[in-house]
């Protein structure tokens, strides 16, 4: 299988536009990490990829509905198989790894029934700094080089 | 209550979601006792009524369902751990047949996980 993964910004909101559209009910969604970095620059037109590949996307949920959707698309699963990426379902309490006020300067989309809420660039990337390994001072420059940030 | 490990973390939390639903958590305890799953052995040799009882419990109980856990020389952290992980690879699939469980156990999740169940990281 070739090797895709999670790279170009388009990836994210045709992710985000298929489930809206799957949902059943009002959902809500927070995007954090790389995937969220590509959903800020398909917001800004970027077709740019990030210089290294994610292999997969990292949502909080406090809908059944939309978690249950987030466990079909596990590692392994066929949604992997399909996307070459998956969906890795965080627990609320990572979103504290923010820095304060984050919900303040955080952008949102609509996608259907399903709202999604995106921390700024620069709140998404200090978490990534703070670890500090070479994929995340790559995405770092990518952020700027994008002028996401 | 020491923090978990995001990964045990977010077992448990959605877990607890996914327990208030009987159609949700039978598929669960189906796919947790598949044939092909790693943890069914131990699962049902020792951790089912403890996983049953952190997922059951409300999240607003914690510290105390970690107290009591510890007089009983566990805790909340420990049995988290337990709570198995979901495969992809046979999620979406009938269950398989299944054996009684062997004498022998997987060691503990913490040291068998696969490269297919890594843990979450922020990326």
């Amino acid at each position: 299988m070739p090797r895709r993964e999670l790279s170009r910004p388009q990836q994210v909101t045709e992710w985000l536009q298929k489930w809206g559209a799957i949902l059943k009910a009002p959902a809500m969604m927070t995007l954090i990490g790389s995937a969220a970095l590509l959903w800020h620059a398909a917001q800004k037109g970027i077709t740019a990829g990030l210089p290294e590949n994610s292999m997969d996307a990292d949502p909080v949920t406090d809908s059944d509905e939309l978690a249950w959707l987030c466990y079909d698309a596990i590692i392994g699963s066929e949604f992997e198989q399909t996307h070459g990426w998956h969906i890795n379902l965080m627990p609320e309490s990572v979103l504290k790894e923010l820095p304060d006020g984050w919900r303040e300067r955080a952008s949102s989309g609509s996608y259907g029934h399903l709202s999604v809420t995106v921390p700024h660039p620069a709140d998404l990337l200090a978490p990534k700094l703070r670890r500090n390994e070479p994929r995340d001072r790559q995405h770092a420059a990518w952020a700027r080089e994008q002028n996401l940030i | 209550m020491r923090r978990l490990l995001y990964q045990d973390e977010a077992r448990l939390e959605y877990g607890r979601r996914f327990w208030r639903d009987p159609v949700r958590k039978a598929r669960l305890l189906a796919h947790w006792q598949d044939g092909r799953h790693p943890y069914r052995d131990r699962f049902l040799e020792k951790w089912q009524p403890l996983v049953d009882r952190v997922l059951s419990a409300a999240p607003g109980d914690d510290d105390q369902l970690d107290a009591t856990l510890q007089l009983e020389g566990l805790s909340l952290r420990v049995v988290a751990r337990e709570i198995p992980p979901v495969f992809g690879s046979f999620w979406n699939e009938p269950s398989a047949p299944t054996s009684p469980p062997t004498a022998t156990s997987a060691p503990p999740a913490a040291t068998t996980r696969s490269a297919s169940s890594a843990p979450p990281a922020i990326r």
